[in-house]
């Protein structure tokens, strides 16, 4: 039977001159979901934007049902079937959900829009596809798992025969994956073809029927998902065995309080309680995970502790030292390091060299600065032995760090971080976007300052990553810790999810239990 | 990309657009003169033409450069803080103050009027950082309205009690000898500037590379943000900033009066050149080593459209039109035009698809 897709000898050279797609070989059969898996880099996101006329190739043909189409545009693309939801939505907030999906191919009444037709129309979308949301409700008002549903009707809506779906789970909580799952099933039991690119393996097993393994911009193998486990995908995604394997803190080492969070309370940019009366005791040599879906105050909880929100209502101690209305210098001064979420807006100023980046935390340090003059030689070295010590993959110290790719990038912000020796650690996703082999080299040396005696405190929107390297775990739900727990065996995606989304809420004695 | 070849291209697309700029220019000619090519090779030429007009290109790029400076240090801060002409005139009017005052005629004379030139102007670049800083006031509408406040203070002062009888009072009485530059070469403008322009260049750079201040700036530059993230007190650099390139714009202004060309105050001296120094730091991104030798080139060509207007019979416009194709291009990221177009043409799709992304 003819593959629906095939990709033969695709080649792909971008104009810096980085070889990102090697004849890359690729055949997807109809009615499958078929995952493409690879570390950052591995030029998987190079190959679906070639597949939907993004960027063109410099060798190789496509393929659709037999015959060759050139896919010189994304709207070439769409004309041939082919849908693809990027990670980053494109939806007009303001618009309902039916606004969005016809937009551009809006059914009229007249010169107007026809609300009424596109209303019913998209609803019957979703219903017969098994993706249920309000289609008269703006799109600002859904949850990001909604939102993702309304990029796949809009997809579906131009009659797309193939979806290709970027790092889809990326940004949803477990129950949300669950749902997204079921309409993926219904959608290839109706005759479509998902193509699926990821890089979390549990959930790329359990959905796909053919994984396709990307590496070095390489295509390293297909093979049929009933046939892999996880552990040769992680050999064959990275190209050695992978130990994503975190040792706990060791029992029996006295935990002492560090930093004590009391009745804290911030605000969001719109002046409404992001966090509200959170109390915590941070201990040393523990690290802490905060689970939460996205936009529940974790954000505005680790900028209001590191320095870069005011802190409306009660109080920080790290130590003896009261840091609630302290400025960023004096935290950082007082053992405070923090690995931002945003690694490009926040953690770097991509325009500067590397060694500037990194001594940017260090400039009331006597070894780099001496009577306000920079001490270059000193800088240049401290700089190379952090790139060495934390293998980053870089030209040299000079080079500027915006040329970096995420997983460097985000080494040289651990490394400048942990190279204060902290006594508390904040952590915001230490590992997204960043490929597997980084990553476990991230929580390593995250779990190394921990057993240095640094109180960490994490949050990921990567549940497995949170239930990897916690020792202690509280939810937030809306502002509040809603539930906490002490890391066991027991406590499963599952559990922390109902939590996480405001089904269920532990009782106040159960929490402190976990929280003292 | 290395640092030697980042140089390497901005080089080369600053020469390539001077290269367009001057066909341009040359198709402009063609319409508007009878003698096209006698025309250009005026505009092109006359520069050199004598040890006069060599010396007023000199000069005019000292003023260029300072210029830009003074604006390299505040873009570099990412603060579009447009003050150097106010700064111009209030430095002016300070070093005017001073060459009329008993230390005009001593050997003081320069170090006190340009120190106080300095001064002035950074009082006048310190208002819109504090400004910004303390009321949340948009820099780039503060320091244009301060441009007028200090201009017609300037020209107050000079009518009302420094404007010579003689001059109908549009400039002051010619300074005593000891508050005018020397001249290296006589009969010239090549004087003391010269060396206050280097002498700026070089400082500028220290203060940018080699302090604690000026990678705290340049990092509050790229990312304001990462700057209060890693504990930089930005709201101090930005007003340091623009007060530190107030304080180049007052020197400028000791320039221009204390300058050969001058040796005087007169109303609108600084003749809207204070503004072509946001040219010159954008052609050169910033650097400022890379400065003076874009004022030379930028000081040539306005030179040369100059001349052309005296000698030719194209008006000096012209180089309104050049100034506008060179930012265009260089700020841009400019590359030869149609060699994406002629290679999709050959078939190469590399850079057929550069030119679609």
């Amino acid at each position: 039977m003819t593959p629906f897709l095939e990709a033969i000898g695709i080649d792909k050279i971008y104009p810096g001159g980085v070889h990102a797609n090697k004849g890359i070989d690729l055949s997807v059969a109809h009615s499958t979901v078929h995952a493409v898996v690879g570390e950052n880099g591995a030029g998987k996101s190079t190959l679906m934007k070639i597949l939907f006329g993004v960027e063109q190739p410099n060798a190789g043909e496509i393929r659709l049902e037999g015959q060759p189409i050139v896919l010189h545009s994304p709207r070439a693309a769409i004309a041939a079937g082919i849908g693809m939801v990027f990670q980053h939505f494109s939806l007009v907030p303001s618009f309902t959900v039916a606004e969005n999906v016809v937009l551009g191919v809006e059914p009229r009444a007249g010169l107007k829009l026809d609300r009424k037709k596109a209303s019913e129309t998209v609803r019957e979308l979703a219903e017969r596809f098994r993706l249920p949301v309000d289609v008269d409700v703006p799109v600002e008002q859904l949850p990001v798992g909604q939102q993702q549903r309304v990029e796949i009707l809009k997809a579906l809506y131009r009659d797309a025969r193939l979806l290709i779906l970027d790092e889809p789970t990326a940004v949803l909580a477990p129950q949300e994956v669950v749902e997204l799952f079921a309409a993926v099933r219904s959608l290839t039991s109706q005759g479509r073809t998902i193509l699926f690119i990821a890089h979390k393996l549990p959930e790329v097993l359990e959905i796909s029927d053919t994984i396709s393994v990307m590496r070095a911009g390489k295509m390293v193998g297909t093979v049929a998902a009933k046939e892999a486990t996880e552990k040769s995908l992680a050999r064959m995604m990275v190209g050695r065995d992978v130990a994503l394997k975190i040792n706990r803190a060791a029992p029996g080492i006295p935990h002492t309080h560090l930093c004590r969070i009391s009745d804290l309370t911030v605000k969001n940019d719109h002046g409404l309680n992001a966090v509200s009366d959170v109390n915590l005791v941070l201990r040393t040599g523990e690290i802490v995970g905060i689970a939460g879906v996205e936009g529940n105050g974790q954000s505005e909880l680790f900028d209001a502790i590191g320095g870069l929100r005011p802190i409306s209502g009660g109080s920080v101690e790290l130590g003896t030292t009261d840091i609630t209305h302290v400025s960023v210098l004096e935290r950082r001064a007082a053992g405070m390091a923090n690995i931002p979420e945003d690694r490009i807006a926040t953690g770097s100023a991509g325009g500067a060299t590397v060694a500037e980046n990194i001594v940017a935390t260090e400039l009331t340090d006597k070894r780099f600065v001496r009577h306000g003059l920079l001490d270059l030689k000193s800088i240049r070295d401290h700089a190379a032995k952090l790139i060495e010590k934390f293998s980053v993959r870089v030209q040299g110290p000079e080079s500027a760090i915006g040329t970096l790719s995420g997983g460097n990038m985000q080494k040289v912000v651990v490394a400048r971080e942990l190279s204060s020796e902290p006594s508390l650690l904040l952590v915001s996703h230490p590992t997204r976007g960043v490929d597997l082999g980084a990553t476990e080299f991230i929580w390593q040396n995250i779990a190394k300052a921990r057993d240095a005696g640094a109180a960490v405190l994490l949050t990921s929107a990567d549940l497995s990553e949170i239930l990897a390297l916690a020792d202690r775990m509280i939810v937030l739900y809306r502002g509040r810790i809603v539930a906490a727990f002490v890391n066991t065996e027991e406590v499963t995606p599952e559990v922390l999810g109902s939590y996480m989304l405001g089904f269920a809420e532990q009782s106040a004695e159960e929490r402190n239990a976990a929280l003292a | 990309m290395t640092q030697g070849r980042l140089f390497l291209s901005e080089t080369g697309r600053i020469v390539m657009a001077a290269i367009f700029a001057l066909a341009v220019t040359l198709i402009i000619i063609f319409f508007a003169s009878k003698t096209p090519w006698a025309t250009f090779e005026t505009f092109v030429t006359s520069p050199l033409s004598s040890k006069r007009t060599i010396g007023i290109w000199i000069d005019d790029s000292v003023k260029l450069a300072l210029a830009g400076l003074a604006f390299s240090l505040v873009f570099q801060a990412r603060q579009f803080a447009l003050g150097v002409q106010g700064q111009v005139y209030i430095g002016g009017l300070f070093a005017t103050l001073v060459a009329f005052s008993p230390i005009g005629t001593t050997w003081l004379a320069l170090p006190a009027g340009i120190l106080a030139a300095m001064i002035g102007g950074a009082f006048i670049g310190f208002i819109p950082g504090y400004a910004k800083s303390k009321l949340g006031a948009n820099e780039i509408v503060s320091s244009l309205m301060l441009n007028y406040i200090a201009y017609d203070i300037c020209n107050y002062i000079l009518r009302v009690y420094l404007a010579s009888l003689e001059s109908g009072l549009t400039t002051s009485a010619p300074f005593p000898a000891q508050s005018i530059y020397p001249a290296f070469i006589p009969r010239t403008r090549v004087d003391l500037g010269i060396v206050i322009a280097l002498a700026t260049t070089v400082v500028v750079w220290f203060l940018l590379y080699r302090t604690a201040w000026g990678l705290k700036l340049r990092l509050t530059g790229h990312n304001a943000r990462f700057a209060a993230y890693s504990g930089i007190r930005s709201s101090f650099i930005m007003v340091s900033a623009m007060t530190a390139a107030g304080a180049i714009g007052g020197l400028l202004g000791a320039v221009f009066v204390q300058g050969t060309a001058y040796g005087k105050l007169s109303i609108g001296f600084e003749a809207g050149m204070a503004f072509e120094g946001i040219l010159i730091t954008i052609v050169a991104r910033n650097r400022p080593l890379a400065i003076p030798f874009v004022a030379l080139g930028y000081g040539y060509l306005r030179q040369g459209a100059a001349l052309m207007n005296y000698r030719a019979d194209v008006p000096a416009e012209v180089i309104g039109i050049v100034q506008g194709i060179v930012i265009l291009l260089v700020a841009s990221s400019f590359t030869v035009p149609g060699k994406a177009m002629l290679a999709r043409l050959m078939g190469n799709r590399t850079a057929a698809s550069r030119a679609t992304s």
